[in-house]
């Protein structure tokens, strides 16, 4: 029982980690009102005090109240705050052990890889409107929150994608129009949607490859190259910063020891999904080039 | 010697996420789950998600049926019954329309919901609506 409230001897690499945990659960507070301020409260804390950071038992605690968060919205609660779930949880059995940066190693390899191999088992076999490119034709055009880039890169006006969402509601099951209005879909947007359908999952394959396959100085060097990549890429339109954060956040505590850059690397992409998701850079390069 | 630390703690989580994951994959096949939701990462994998689903509900009474809206109060439970249509989340959603309804002293007996969910065609993207499940409930 003493060793939950013990704190642990950690690397640099793993303080870092656990402290832009903290500043993630921070950004983006979360749950009812019961768990809220216990969760902000502990990861203020956690920041402030470093033996709060260090202590197995705040970690443990985070877990259990992120799953109370959980089961409280179930289902509507998004996959990366299960991530997070299963995170705290790695790091409180991790820092209960002698061996914490190998075991969060293994834990945060183990956890994206995973991840990833789901989302490509969705993309790739159970869903049916994934592979064939609808997924993102459709979301391009109905998501207002990719609005700004299906006119600035698909090259829509606004007009044609207000017609298109028009065109996109759905009629009642067996009726039909007897003109049906027609989507707009220049050639730019289906580009567009093409390399957004293959590229997520080609990257998607790549990270779950390299990660679920031990390998060796190689495949470790994939590893980050490609979970980088998909960070750096992804983030600047899929407006989910916190599922980005904790990605980098477990990919930083895959960094040995002598590779600084890399983490520097990591810590640098943790800040530029902070200014994606609070910059609409879109928009601003969109009204620049007088698209809007 | 020493002795070599255990492995078992690195392993926990990712048994969890693969456990959970597991259940969410049969949920949504064979429970309607939107493949977005319940921890199995099917998010941005598939159409099948909360803008593209919805729920009819009509209130019946002698001498009433009348379509409702979602209005505020019914927007969080509606929302979980369109996500995850099981009888549990339809009964609590039409619980709460039947406490609506009284407090607008509306009568009610039956509360009969559909829930729906869009499908695009593969080439013209034409959308249309299909039923995922009818669900009545009766006040006892």
């Amino acid at each position: 029982m003493r060793l939950w409230f013990r704190p642990a001897a950690c690397s640099g690499t793993v303080e870092t980690a656990l402290r832009l945990t903290a500043i993630a659960l921070l950004l983006r507070p979360m749950g009812p009102w019961y768990v809220l301020p216990v969760i902000l409260c502990l990861a203020a804390l956690a920041i402030v005090l470093p033996t709060a950071l260090r202590t197995p038992a705040t970690w443990l605690a985070l877990a259990v109240l992120v799953g109370v968060r959980i089961l409280d919205d179930w289902p509507l609660a998004d996959n990366h705050i299960y991530l997070l779930g299963y995170w705290c949880l790695a790091v409180a059995l991790a820092l209960a052990t002698t061996d914490i940066s190998a075991m969060l190693e293994k834990s945060s390899r183990w956890l994206i890889g995973l991840a990833f191999a789901l989302a490509v088992l969705w993309k790739a076999v159970l869903s049916p409107d994934y592979l064939d490119g609808r997924f993102f034709r459709v979301t391009v055009l109905t998501d207002p929150r990719f609005a700004d880039v299906a006119m600035l890169i698909g090259g829509l006006t606004r007009n044609e994608l207000e017609q298109n969402r028009l065109a996109l509601q759905a009629l009642p099951e067996g009726a039909e129009l007897l003109t049906p209005p027609v989507v707009t879909e220049p050639w730019r947007l289906r580009v567009l949607a093409g390399i957004a359908t293959w590229g997520t999952l080609i990257v998607e394959i790549c990270v779950a490859l390299t990660s679920l396959v031990p390998g060796g100085r190689r495949t470790r060097r994939l590893r980050h190259a490609s979970l980088l990549a998909f960070c750096f890429g992804t983030y600047a339109f899929a407006p989910v910063a916190g599922f980005g954060w904790l990605l980098l956040i477990m990919g930083l505590a895959q960094c040995e020891y002598d590779q600084r850059a890399l983490r520097g690397l990591y810590l640098g992409a943790f800040l530029l999904v902070l200014v994606y998701s609070e910059v609409p850079w879109a928009a601003l390069l969109g009204n620049w080039l007088g698209l809007q | 010697m020493r002795r070599k630390p255990s492995r078992w703690p690195a392993a926990v989580a990712p048994l969890l996420l693969v456990t959970t994951a597991a259940l969410q994959i049969l949920l949504a096949q064979v429970a309607d789950l939107s493949p977005w939701k319940g921890g199995g990462f099917g998010m941005f994998a598939s159409l099948d998600h909360t803008p593209f689903r919805g729920i009819d509900i009509v209130a019946e009474a002698p001498n009433r049926s009348e379509t409702l809206e979602i209005s505020p109060s019914l927007e969080e439970p509606a929302a979980r019954a369109a996500t995850f249509p099981s009888d549990f989340r339809l009964t609590q959603l039409a619980k709460a329309v039947v406490a609506r309804e009284k407090r607008r002293g509306q009568p009610v007996e039956t509360v009969k919901m559909e829930v729906w969910r869009q499908d695009f065609d593969p080439i013209s993207l034409r959308a249309t609506e299909r039923r995922v499940r009818s669900f009545s409930y009766r006040i006892p």
